[in-house]
């Protein structure tokens, strides 16, 4: 199969006329795209988004905080002190996340602000899209998650800020990518698709990804669910166990959806030796799931978060455990949500992507084109990869962090709390606004 | 086990066959038997349209703008020319024969690439034809995902994550539950090929009693088997016609499931097959005894007497549709008193009753009556009216009804267009497609059900849960959204309560 590459002419043209338009649209030179937008990620949403990625800053004049949908994190707004109660702006507002709290002989890692960024598989997406995401990680003092797709050279660079996932599928698990890493996730379900498994369209698997996986290209690559070999809470602590052998010092993290008995999920990861547990709501994004999966299969993660709180506390081991939210996280209002709702931090996915430039048009399976992403996020297609170049992928998230971070501080300081870490748990802040009010 | 092993040897001996011989033979009739096992499967083929939705987005293109664009391309890159020939578009919008020009915006998906590219001449809307398709229950949403279900037959998969509401009112503000390790089997790649979907219609004793040589006592269950717990029900208001009962007829024939079908049409067209139930209006009861192959007949509302005279007049299984108004309570109870083994509830075609209780509550109320009088398994429950999306089918059977009964999706299956409100079943109005090619509209139909049913398959996978059968009534394996809600926001100044109860 010949395989015909771009000119750098092509590309450069392309990427040229691509920036320049995000851009003038996150400046609103030409008013708001009519079809841009759905309730979760509404235009306003995606706009500031992209202002954000832009310019390092939070924009004046659009709804950078919420979406339209009704519901969860839509409905929920902070209690602020009086403005003479307010801190001051200051980066000493501290808003670090220690990841090791189980007080043993691993890895203490601590992250500098509350989220890292999502498993993304190399496939899914492409190594620029994961290079980007990789080197701002770095920068962030935070991770990425490489997702089950394997572990590309190029990441080994940044290996301090790459956690590993290990999938039910464990494409392209290894033990140097094992060692390689401060973390290692085992991936039981993804909220997108609970209890469905993961599948690599065969478009998309291309002759680099099929090698990294230990396929054939162009044949569709399933993750089944579940892994075949955990039917009980001692195969999971099996599972740890093998990680543990191979690297001693890895942490070990856990990424469950959202079923009813997800607290009892928690407290039994946590039994078996996770110092995180990540769970992955139903809202949460995908590079292909069954639009049946999206809504209907488990709950949304603003709905599990409290659950397994106060299942932890009455357990006794809230402060042993890191617990990580994702699914539908989109904002820094968000992420201050969810940690007053209960959690430590989150986990970030489509919000680096809308960084990046995607306008949620749901083709990363590969759409009608069977090329993918196209704006080069999402596919792993030879023209289509480049016009998201790492530099520029990189530069644009870390505005977009830097943005997010002082919102985040923002929060903080009007709540009078100096520290993320004080707000976990604190639901006494949060107002419910009740479609009366809202509307 | 080790008499048994003695007698065969002792039987292989006398027969002359020797252990390794009655090895093979039982492995021979083993592999005889596993050959002649016939899957139940849904014969899916692609079909293209005839009468095709309107499509998803408009796309504007100022030509002076994209005329000055082009010059200036050609001054910039000359002579590269796979520069200025490359478009904005990978799906192929501006790649007809004189470009953007001439968009073709059935090709569109909503990237937007092309006007974020070039927002000075390119703008992409939403189509309000596409968007005034349905009513306000059954949404242009519903009608696009029926129709790629019916063109395909697959499972609609996309990326990103969901775009909707949280929650909402009916079956939106229900969730299915998910198992982190438990499958219905650990065969083939999810587990779920195994899962079976069949379900039994009509009555099954509570117990079964023996006499003392182990003979059963009393009846034997008087049921039959579907393999889909999904049947066609009426064709609602004015789109019931001829063809569209033919096309119904042949499809819940390959498919095997029931088709519920006005008698006189039934009658007139010489319609009389297993798969064929004829619903009789009380007046007709008698003519019952005109469908010989029919297993089930059903009659349009309860009527003691017009259910004796149908009982009388036929073999078959005679069910009554109730619809959910008034008394149906009540009604429903002197059915089966009477020995009613199907009940046909029906509510609008909202999904609602008059005073507005959703049907996935009137469903459970219903199951959970028959449950506390003790005889819910006697009785097959067929429950129909706001069933549009896949996602309701295994909704409805978790609130307690054993299959669901299909009207609205077969029209927009078939790529019908509706006229104004679709709340009320006799008052729909709508048309069906000028030239309804029957082989055309099955396969549609049979692409349907394949969908639908894998889409079960996913559900029940995620489940964990192996049959259909065992959904029915798990309420537990669901989660209303305001009780989570409740259960989270507990405490949350200004919370009082969900919105969709």
């Amino acid at each position: 199969m010949t395989i015909i590459r771009p000119t750098q002419t092509l590309i450069n043209k392309t990427t040229h006329l691509m920036r320049d338009g995000l851009n003038a649209h996150a400046f609103g030179e030409f008013g708001m795209p009519e079809a841009l937008g759905d309730a979760r990620w509404t235009d306003e949403l995606i706009l500031s988004t992209w202002y954000m990625a832009e310019t390092g800053e939070v924009p004046d004049n659009l709804n950078f905080k919420t979406g339209k949908s009704d519901g969860g994190f839509d409905r929920l707004e902070f209690n602020y002190l009086e403005e003479s109660e307010w801190l001051g702006h200051s980066e000493e507002i501290d808003t670090s996340l220690p990841l090791n709290r189980r007080g043993d002989s691993k890895n203490e890692i601590e992250i500098d602000i509350p989220w890292y960024g999502g498993g993304m598989s190399y496939g899914s997406v492409s190594v620029n899209v994961m290079m980007s995401r990789a080197l701002n990680a770095k920068r962030w003092n935070t991770f990425m998650s490489t997702g089950e797709g394997g572990y590309p050279n190029e990441l080994l660079q940044i290996k301090d800020n790459v956690i590993t996932q290990v999938a039910t599928g464990y494409f392209g698990v290894e033990e140097r990518t094992i060692k390689a890493s401060p973390i290692v996730e085992f991936k039981y379900a993804q909220g997108a698709k609970p209890g469905l498994g993961g599948h690599l369209l065969a478009a998309k698997a291309g002759e680099e990804v099929a090698k990294m996986r230990g396929s054939v290209p162009f044949v569709s690559l399933f993750s089944p669910f579940p892994f075949h070999s955990t039917y009980s809470v001692e195969d999971h602590s099996k599972h740890l166990d093998w990680i543990e052998t191979v690297n001693p010092q890895a942490l070990l993290a856990v990424k469950v959806s959202t079923p009813h008995d997800v607290d009892m999920v928690a407290v039994g990861s946590f039994y078996a030796g996770a110092h995180i547990i990540h769970l992955d709501g139903s809202y949460g994004g995908t590079g292909a799931a069954p639009e049946i999966a999206k809504k209907n299969i488990a709950m949304p993660i603003e709905l599990a978060i409290p659950k397994v709180h106060k299942f932890l506390q009455k357990e006794g081991v809230r402060d042993k455990v890191t617990l990580i939210a994702s699914g539908g996280v989109r904002t820094a209002d968000d992420i201050a949500k969810v940690i007053a709702l209960g959690a430590d931090g989150c986990v970030l996915g489509t919000t680096d992507l809308v960084g990046m430039g995607c306008t949620r048009c749901s083709n990363c399976e590969g759409g009608p084109s069977r090329r993918g992403c196209p704006w080069g996020l999402t596919t792993t297609d030879v023209e289509l990869q480049e016009l998201v170049d790492q530099d520029w992928g990189s530069k644009r998230l870390n505005n977009l962090y830097t943005a997010m971070q002082w919102r985040l501080r923002d929060i903080l300081r009007k709540l009078g709390l100096s520290s993320v870490q004080d707000l976990r748990g604190r639901t006494d802040l949060l107002k419910y606004i009740s479609k009366e009010l809202g509307e | 086990m080790l008499d048994t092993i003695t007698s065969v040897e002792r039987e292989s001996r006398a027969n002359l066959l020797t252990l390794e011989e009655f090895g093979a033979e039982s492995a021979r009739i083993g592999r005889e038997i596993a050959d002649g096992y016939d899957r139940y499967h849904i014969d899916i083929n692609e079909v293209d349209d005839i009468d095709p939705l309107p499509h998803r987005f408009l796309v504007k293109v100022g030509k002076i703008g994209l005329a000055k664009f082009i010059a200036k391309e050609v001054l910039m890159y000359f002579p590269h020319f796979d520069v200025i020939f490359s478009r904005p578009c990978t799906y192929g919008v501006f790649s007809g024969p004189v470009g953007g020009f001439a968009p073709r915006p059935k090709l569109c998906v909503g990237c937007l690439r092309c006007t974020v590219q070039h927002p000075e001449f390119v703008k992409v809307l939403p189509n309000p034809k596409m968007l005034a398709l349905g009513d306000s229950y059954t949404t242009h949403g519903h009608i696009a995902a029926i129709d790629e279900e019916a063109k395909r037959g697959m499972v609609p998969v996309r990326g990103q994550g969901y775009r909707g509401r949280f929650g909402g009112p009916g079956f939106d503000g229900m969730l299915t539950d998910m198992s982190e390790i438990v499958r219905p089997s650990r065969d083939g790649i999810h587990g779920r090929e195994l899962i079976g979907t069949s379900v039994d219609i009509g009555s099954k004793p509570m117990h079964l009693s023996f006499d003392q040589n182990g003979s059963l006592l009393g009846s034997v269950p008087d049921m039959f088997t579907i393999q889909i717990p999904l049947v066609f029900d009426l064709p609602p208001g004015d789109l019931g016609s001829d063809a569209l009962a033919k096309v119904i007829d042949s499809t819940s024939s390959l498919v095997d499931t029931l088709a519920c079908l006005d008698a006189k049409t039934a009658s007139r067209l010489g319609m009389d097959a297993p798969n064929i139930v004829p619903v009789l209006a009380v007046e007709d009861a008698a003519r019952a005894s005109e469908f010989h192959s029919a297993r089930l007949v059903e009659l349009e509302g309860w009527d003691a007497q017009a259910f004796e005279e149908a009982t009388e007049a036929t073999d078959a299984m005679v069910g009554v549709r109730i619809h959910f108004d008034e008394g149906w309570q009540g009604r429903m109870t002197n059915a089966v008193d009477s020995g009613a083994k199907v009940i046909h509830l029906l509510a609008d075609l909202h999904g609602r009753d008059p005073n507005g209780t959703f049907v996935s509550g009137l469903f459970k109320e219903a199951h959970t009556l028959l449950i506390d009088q003790g005889r819910r398994d006697t009785v097959t429950l067929l429950g129909g009216g706001g069933i549009v999306g896949a996602d309701h089918v295994p909704k409805a059977i978790i609130s307690g009804m054993d299959a669901v009964a299909l009207d609205l999706p077969v029209l927009f299956a078939i790529q019908g267009r509706s006229r104004g409100s679709l709340k009320h079943r006799d008052k729909v109005r709508g048309k069906l497609p000028k030239k309804l090619d029957h082989d055309w509209a099955v396969q549609r139909l049979v692409n349907l059900c394949g969908s639908w049913r894998d889409q079960l398959l996913e559900i029940l996978g995620a489940m964990g849960i192996r049959e259909v059968r065992r959904l029915r009534g798990e309420f537990g394996r669901s989660m209303v959204v305001k009780h989570l809600e409740d259960e989270a926001f507990e405490g949350i100044l200004g919370y009082h309560g969900g919105e969709f109860a």
